[in-house]
């Protein structure tokens, strides 16, 4: 049996290597080892990066890791090589998104009905950018596609997994908001109601 | 063409409708219904006015505005005086806007999101062929020895084209139409006959190309008209007879026939 030690040290070597996000379930078969014990090992080594304030970090994506390099460290890559910085998304694509990612898997008449606008287009250039994709077809009349969020999503956006997405309120719970005092914006309306009333 | 500008304030009716209740420091539970349906739609004038080209969806959003304001006129009280208070006609559009607000605002944060993780860098996966098995070679030479390998080849080169300069191509013959019509009328000046069969014309050991290149030789006697071709049946024997009137065509297979 490998020891614990060993094992990390690979992985961080394997790491280094691949560049892209490493699979666990690779990295664990590698070792031959169960997948749960594979993932500890990387999560323990992401905390000893982390602890020591690395200019090297590890994150975690969709089930892989990957190294990347510590946020406070931005402004000094940028004056050293200007990286390519890929173009933002519109107001309109970035609501389509959350729509899609926190709603999914959801059609796009579901998007229009939030959104009160065609959304077409938008869901078509989310779609080249491989943010979003058909995830399958609701059993609704004339069934419609369902759409996700991708790898690439959680890859762009750096979120591990879909869970990890910031939270807004229960989202289902909107028809009986009455009684619930929605968060963030909708706590400043009411503070508004008050003055005015 | 007409110029097509996008603005980037107000992604739909609802952005707007929202940018409205904010602006006038509205609560969302209690719109002001006639003041935000007359802002509302003076922006729309406004639009158009710009000639800026109006979705229906705003204009959708302006009929649902005026039917709830309408509504909003009428007594909530039934007639019978039973003090039944209907639901507010507000209520649908507020469950919409804050449906809409709720996923405007998970934008924004994504939008952030998305900024955050534009500051993280991360490798490209680079080639690892040469850590693969099926790696390329790499050569192990210096430059001594590659210059000399150069010049090997390129004196190897240089010998295979002197060589090569005394090739030559050899190519099969093939016989010409023009040829085989001067074959055939030999033939019957050598077997001195006015009719000659098809079979007559070819070798026991023709193959399948020069029977071919006789019947066409045949068919292109029949056009020049310097030859009479019967066949009684279908499948059956072909006679052929020189035309012999036509001699002046002859000169078409002395120009060129003479090649075998």
């Amino acid at each position: 049996m490998t020891s614990k030690k060993t094992i990390k040290s690979a992985f961080e070597s394997m790491l280094f290597v691949w560049g892209e996000p490493l699979d666990v379930k690779v990295a664990a078969e590698i070792f031959n080892m169960n997948w749960k014990d594979a993932y500890d090992y990387f999560k323990e080594l992401q905390a000893e990066y982390e602890q020591e304030g690395r200019g090297i970090q590890i994150r975690e994506i969709d089930k892989s890791f990957q190294f990347c390099t510590n946020i406070e460290n931005a402004e000094y890559i940028e004056r050293l090589c200007t990286p390519v910085k890929e173009k933002r998304l519109s107001q309109s694509a970035l609501e389509v998104l959350a729509i899609i990612a926190y709603k999914q898997p959801v059609t796009k008449g579901e998007i229009e009905a939030i959104r009160g606008i065609k959304c077409d287009r938008v869901i078509e250039g989310l779609t080249k950018k491989e943010l979003i994709g058909e995830v399958g077809r609701s059993s609704g009349i004339g069934r419609p596609i369902l759409y996700g969020t991708t790898p690439v999503f959680l890859k762009n956006f750096g979120f591990k997994d879909l869970k990890e997405l910031p939270d807004i309120d229960d989202i289902s719970s909107v028809v009986d908001m009455e009684e619930e005092v929605p968060d963030g914006l909708d706590l400043q309306q009411i503070s508004i109601d008050f003055i005015q009333g | 063409m007409s110029y097509k500008i996008k603005l980037d304030i107000f992604e739909g009716p609802f952005d707007l409708l929202v940018y409205l209740i904010e602006n006038a420091k509205m609560s969302i539970y209690d719109i002001q219904v006639s003041k935000i349906t007359s802002q509302y739609i003076a922006y729309i004038e406004k639009m158009q006015a710009l000639d800026v080209s109006v979705a229906t969806e705003f204009m959708v959003l302006a009929s649902a505005l005026i039917e709830i304001k309408s509504k909003m006129l009428l007594p909530r009280i039934k007639p019978e005086g039973d003090e039944v208070i209907e639901e507010d006609p507000r209520m649908e559009l507020v469950q919409r806007l804050l449906e809409y607000k709720r996923f405007k605002s998970a934008a924004e944060l994504l939008e952030l999101q998305e900024e955050r993780n534009q500051q993280i860098f991360v490798k490209p996966k680079e080639d690892l062929a040469p850590y693969t098995r099926e790696a390329d070679e790499y050569l192990n030479l210096d430059l001594n020895q590659f210059v000399k390998v150069f010049h090997l080849f390129l004196g190897k080169k240089k010998k295979m084209e002197e060589i090569k300069k005394n090739y030559a191509k050899v190519e099969r013959q093939k016989i010409t139409i023009e040829s085989r019509i001067e074959y055939i009328k030999n033939l019957f000046r050598f077997k001195d006959k006015k009719r000659l069969n098809f079979r007559e014309l070819l070798n026991p050991e023709s193959n399948r190309y020069e029977v071919v290149l006789t019947f066409v030789s045949m068919l292109e006697m029949i056009r020049q008209k310097s030859a009479d071709v019967r066949q009684n049946v279908n499948f059956g024997e072909i006679t052929i007879s020189l035309n012999d009137k036509n001699s002046t065509k002859q000169e078409i297979s002395e120009e060129r026939g003479i090649v075998s």
